[in-house]
């Protein structure tokens, strides 16, 4: 009798166990479900909250940034622009053409850009290959 | 708020790296004219204190100045200090970057003497005036 009564409670016992393991386990598992949802629902707000804000500064600064710089032409112009110019300037002075008025014209739109230009030896030596076509002067 | 501070760091850090790299970019350049000859002169960009009243909308807290030193042995004359200002002045591309790198200040000066010349980069720029609540 006394046997019949333990092993039924060890029965009750067995079941009542296994259940709670199994109910902790569906818990822990939609615990982690949860954790997870949330992890995602914050990595999406903060995304959206965080993005750089398009402003007409912001934009400013990014063209400034993306054009490219020739730091070769500008340590060359540091230190030859000056003969270049001179040279130039004599050379392809208006005056000197005073007979012909096409040759005139040429010669004082090539003089304006020279002066523009005057610290720029990439853009000094474009129009000096420009003189030598369009005014035939030999340097 | 949150995010504004956020974006500033990160900026902060970018702009960093960008001035660096400016930086780094025109001393290759002017070491490798220098050693082909192209020029006389070794020139050499570093990052100055600057002049506080030259500040403008993009300006840093610190370190606003862009200081070129030319190494010639030999005190220059303010027309070659004029001269390699006016050169780095008349590109604007260049300007436009120093300016939104933080950048207010051009020095350029000699390795001897105490002389050189510095220049107020926003003068050679026009800059838009900019809505802060934007």
């Amino acid at each position: 009798m006394n046997d019949s009564l333990f092993q039924d409670s060890l029965k009750v016992a067995t079941e009542a166990m296994t259940k709670s393991s199994e109910t902790g386990n569906s818990t822990n598992w939609w615990m982690w479900l949860a954790i997870a949802e949330f992890g995602i629902i914050a990595v999406l707000i903060l995304r959206e909250k965080l993005k750089p804000k398009d402003t007409a500064k912001q934009r400013f600064k990014n063209e400034s940034l993306k054009q490219d710089i020739d730091f070769n032409n500008i340590i060359n112009s540091s230190f030859h622009s000056v003969q270049l110019y001179d040279e130039l300037k004599v050379k392809c002075h208006p005056d000197r053409f005073p007979t012909d008025k096409e040759l005139n014209n040429i010669a004082e739109n090539l003089f304006q850009e020279i002066t523009k230009n005057k610290n720029n030896v990439k853009r000094l030596l474009e129009l000096k290959e420009e003189a030598k076509q369009k005014l035939n002067i030999n340097f | 708020m949150f995010d504004n501070a956020w974006n500033n760091i990160l900026d902060w850090f970018r702009d960093r790296s960008e001035r660096a790299k400016l930086v780094r970019s025109f001393n290759e350049s002017a070491r490798s004219a220098f050693v082909d000859g192209i020029a006389p002169t070794l020139l050499k960009a570093s990052i100055s204190k600057g002049e506080s009243a030259y500040k403008h909308q993009f300006s840093n807290w610190l370190n606003t100045g862009f200081r070129i030193q030319a190494f010639t042995g030999r005190v220059l004359s303010k027309d070659e200090l004029i001269h390699i200002g006016k050169v780095i002045l008349d590109d604007s591309v260049l300007v436009r970057r120093l300016i939104v790198l933080g950048w207010d200040t051009l020095e350029i000066h000699g390795d001897a003497g105490q002389y050189g010349c510095r220049w107020q980069l926003k003068d050679y720029i026009p800059l838009p005036k900019f809505n802060p609540n934007e």
